[in-house]
C-alpha cells in the first residue's frame, strides 16, 4: 500500500490535497484533505453585535461573499422575527444571482476550460485567442457588474444589512444591465454548449450521493425554508443538524458531513435534478434517468443554470424598476432569538445559523458550506470512477478533474462550528 | 527588471478568503494583456502550471501568516523574489483574521473537537512581521486599479507610488458626499482610514468600516469620542475600530 498525493490541488478556490491510496496497483482509498488555515470565524462573531455579523461573515470567502452576506442577514432576521420589504428581497436576490453568474463563469471558463483544452490556465487560452475563454470572461464581468450594482461592491458587498438593503440600485445602471442581459440571450448558447457535451469530459459512472438542495418557494429557486432530498424527504432548514451529522476528521481542516454510508451531494447538479424539469426548456442527455457524464454533469448543470439565472435577473431588474413602493429597510431592535437560513450558493446548499442573547449579541454561530457537505461525496466519487484505473498519471489527472467538477470552494469550507 | 523577457510573477495566498486573487481575476478586460506580458510562474487558484522554483521578479502575497508551513513558504518566496507585494488587509494587518487571534488552541477545539490538537496554528500575523515588504496594496477587498497600476509599474521596472497618506474623508469631500458621521450620525471610520478607494462605501451611503487600515497619525482618540457620542457602547466602538486594524503597530 502506498499513497499518491496531489498537492497543491490547483484551479480550485482554496488550498487542498488529494490522497490516493494504491493497493496492488489499484485505487483502494481516497481522501480530500482541506489544508486551508483555520480562520475560526466563531471566535470573531461570539459576543459581537448582530449588526456586525454581515460585514464580518462575508469575509469567509470572496467568491461566495454575496451569498454569505445575504444568508447571514436572512438567518438573523428569522432570529428576530423581522420581515424585510419586498423590494429589498428582490435587490438581494439580484445580488445573489450576480454572484452565481460570476462564480459559474469563473469555474467553467477559468478553472475547467483549461482541462478541456489541454492547457494549464485560462491565461494560456487568452494568449492563444481562445474565443470561448474571452466570451466567458465577458460573462464573468457581467456577473460582477450585477453584484456591483445590487451590492455596492464586487467582492464583500456593502448594500445588504440586517433589516433590508441600504440603497436602490442606480436607475440608469439597471437599464443598461437589462439591455446587456437581452444581448446575452443569443450569446450564451455558444459559450455554454462546450460544457453540456459530455464527450468532452472523462468517463464518470454516476454522480454519487443523496442530492440535497433548498426547496424553492415557487419552482426553481435559490431560496426557501425547506430542504429537499432525492430520497423524497422534505426537511425544514432549521432541522439541518439532525440531517447533517457533521464530524471533524483528523486529516482535514473542514468537517465531514454524511449520514451513514450515503454521502450528501449539494451542487448545481443536485438543484437541477431535484427541480425535475430544467429551466428555460434546456435539455441534457440522460442515462438511466440520470444526467449523463456522472459528476462532470455538474459543469453542464452550471452552464444550464446560467440560462435560468440570466432570465431571472432580467425579470428581477424589470420588477425593481417598476416597483412603486420605495421602502428598503425596516428598523431592527436587537434582542434574543435563534434563526436558520438556507440559500443555494453557486456550488450548493449553504446554511447559516445564529443564536442571539438578549442584547442581540452572537451567542452561537454555525455555518455549513456546500464544500464541507460534499467532502464525503468527493471521496466516494473518486473511488467509484477510478477503481479500474491502473495508470498512475491518468489516475492523478482524472482525480483532479473529478474534484474540480464539484466546484469546491475550499476557502469557505473551514469555517465550521461544532454541532452539539 | 526591464528586459526583453516578460517579468516572472507569482501570486500566492496564505490565511485569507481568496478575495485579493479574485480581484486580480476580476480584471477581465485586462487579463489577456497580463497573460501576454507576464510569465505567471505560480498562481494555484488559476493555473496548474508547476512552480519551477526559480527566481521571481515579483511576488504578490495575499493573506496572513498563521501556521509554521506558511512562514516557511513566505521566507522562501522572499528569497526568490526581487519585489514582494503584500496585498489586502490580511497581509497588511492580519485583517479580520486577527479577531480570532486570542487563544487559538481553545478556538480550534471549539471548531474541530478532539482532532484540534494536530492543527498547529498561531495568531495570524501581517507579512511585515517576518519579511521586508516592498509595496502594500491595501483594502478588503483591494482595488482592481491598484493591482493594474502595480503590474504596469513592474513592467517598467519599478513600483508605483506608495499608498495615500491622507484619510478617506478627503476623497469623500472631493466627491461631495454628505458626511455620514457628522450629518448622518452614523459610526463612519472615514476620518481614521487610509484613502485610496475613492471613498467607495460612503459614496454608496454606507459607512466606512476601515478596511484599508489606519491612516498615518490617525486621530483615534477623537474618533473614539465621536462614536461614543453617537450612543454606541465603549465595547462596540472598540469592536468597530478594531475590525481591520488587527495586529496594529502603535508606532506606525
Amino acid at each position: 500500500m502506498r499513497t499518491v498525493k496531489i498537492e497543491p490541488l490547483t484551479r480550485v478556490e482554496g488550498h487542498g490535497r488529494v490522497e490516493l491510496r494504491i493497493k496492488g496497483g489499484r485505487l483502494a482509498g481516497a481522501r480530500i484533505a482541506i489544508t486551508e488555515s483555520p480562520r475560526l470565524f466563531e471566535g470573531l462573531l461570539l459576543g459581537r453585535s448582530l449588526f456586525e455579523v454581515p460585514a464580518l461573515i462575508c469575509r469567509v470567502c470572496a467568491i461566495c461573499s454575496a451569498v454569505h452576506r445575504v444568508t447571514a442577514c436572512r438567518a438573523l432576521e428569522k432570529a428576530l422575527g423581522v420581515t424585510i420589504p419586498p423590494l429589498a428581497a428582490k435587490i438581494r436576490e439580484l445580488l445573489v444571482l450576480g454572484g452565481h453568474i460570476e462564480s459559474h463563469a469563473l469555474h467553467l471558463f477559468c478553472l475547467v476550460l483549461p482541462d478541456m483544452e489541454g492547457t494549464a490556465s485560462v491565461l494560456d487560452l487568452l494568449r492563444k485567442g481562445n474565443a470561448v475563454a474571452r466570451e466567458g470572461l465577458a460573462l464573468k464581468a457581467l456577473g460582477n457588474r450585477i453584484q456591483e450594482l445590487a451590492g455596492g461592491r464586487v467582492i464583500h458587498p456593502i448594500n445588504v444589512e440586517v433589516g433590508g438593503v441600504l440603497q436602490r440600485p442606480d436607475e440608469a445602471g439597471m437599464e443598461n444591465l437589462l439591455a446587456e442581459l437581452e444581448g446575452w440571450r443569443t450569446r450564451l448558447p455558444a459559450v455554454a454548449v462546450p460544457f453540456t457535451d459530455m464527450d468532452r469530459f472523462p468517463d464518470s459512472r454516476e454522480a454519487v450521493g443523496t442530492r440535497v438542495a433548498v426547496r424553492g418557494e415557487t419552482g426553481f429557486s435559490l431560496m426557501g425554508d425547506d430542504l429537499l432530498l432525492s430520497d423524497g424527504r422534505i426537511i425544514p432548514a432549521d432541522r439541518y443538524r439532525e440531517l447533517f451529522r457533521e464530524h471533524p476528521v483528523p486529516y482535514s481542516n473542514a468537517r465531514h458531513s454524511g449520514e451513514g454510508k450515503s454521502p450528501f451531494l449539494a451542487t448545481a447538479l443536485s438543484r437541477l435534478e431535484l427541480a425535475g424539469e430544467f429551466p428555460e426548456g434546456m435539455t441534457l442527455s440522460k442515462r438511466n434517468g440520470e444526467l449523463a457524464g456522472g459528476i462532470h454533469a455538474n459543469n453542464a448543470a452550471q452552464a444550464v443554470e446560467l440560462f435560468w439565472v440570466l432570465s431571472r435577473a432580467g425579470t428581477l431588474l424589470r420588477e425593481i424598476l417598476e416597483e412603486g413602493e420605495r421602502e428598503l429597510r425596516v428598523p431592527v431592535q436587537p434582542g434574543s432569538g435563534i434563526g436558520t437560513a438556507a440559500v443555494e450558493a453557486p456550488r450548493g446548499l449553504l446554511i447559516h445559523h445564529y443564536g442571539l442573547d438578549d442584547l442581540g449579541r452572537v451567542a452561537e454561530a454555525d455555518i455549513v458550506t456546500p464544500t464541507a457537505l460534499n467532502q464525503a461525496a468527493m471521496e466516494a466519487q473518486l473511488l467509484t470512477d477510478l477503481a479500474e484505473v491502473a495508470d498512475e498519471t491518468e489516475l492523478v489527472v482524472r482525480a483532479e478533474r473529478i474534484v474540480r467538477a464539484f466546484d469546491p470552494c475550499i476557502s469557505c469550507s473551514v469555517h465550521l462550528l461544532r454541532l452539539v | 527588471m526591464r528586459s526583453d523577457r516578460p517579468p516572472r510573477l507569482a501570486y500566492v495566498r496564505f490565511t485569507s478568503c481568496c478575495g485579493c486573487q479574485l480581484t486580480f481575476l476580476n480584471c477581465e478586460r485586462e487579463l489577456t494583456q497580463i497573460a501576454e506580458r507576464f510569465e505567471m510562474v505560480s498562481f494555484d487558484m488559476a493555473s496548474s502550471r508547476a512552480d519551477d522554483g526559480g527566481p521571481l521578479d515579483a511576488v504578490l502575497v495575499e493573506g496572513s501568516i498563521s501556521r509554521p508551513e506558511e512562514l516557511t513558504a513566505l521566507l522562501a518566496l522572499r528569497r526568490r523574489a526581487k519585489i514582494l507585494v503584500a496585498v489586502g488587509a490580511c497581509a497588511l494587518t492580519a485583517g479580520v483574521n486577527a479577531l480570532a487571534g486570542g487563544d487559538r488552541a481553545r478556538l480550534c477545539e471549539e471548531v474541530y473537537g478532539e482532532t484540534a490538537a494536530a492543527k498547529i496554528t498561531f495568531p495570524p500575523q501581517p507579512l511585515s512581521r517576518f519579511v521586508r515588504v516592498d509595496l502594500e496594496i491595501a483594502g478588503c477587498p483591494p482595488e482592481r486599479g491598484e493591482h493594474l497600476k502595480t503590474l504596469g509599474a513592474l513592467l517598467h521596472g519599478g513600483l508605483p507610488s506608495s499608498l495615500p497618506e491622507y484619510a478617506v474623508c478627503m476623497e469623500c469631500r472631493q466627491r461631495e458626499n454628505l458626511c455620514l458621521l457628522l450629518e448622518g450620525k452614523q459610526p463612519c471610520l472615514g476620518p481614521v482610514t487610509r484613502a485610496g478607494c475613492n471613498a467607495l462605501c460612503p459614496s454608496c451611503g454606507v459607512i466606512c468600516e476601515g478596511c484599508r487600515g489606519m491612516v498615518a497619525e490617525a486621530g483615534r482618540g477623537e474618533e473614539f469620542r465621536l462614536l461614543l457620542e453617537l450612543g454606541l457602547s465603549e465595547r462596540e466602538v472598540k469592536a468597530r475600530m478594531g475590525r481591520f486594524t488587527g495586529v496594529f503597530d502603535e508606532n506606525r
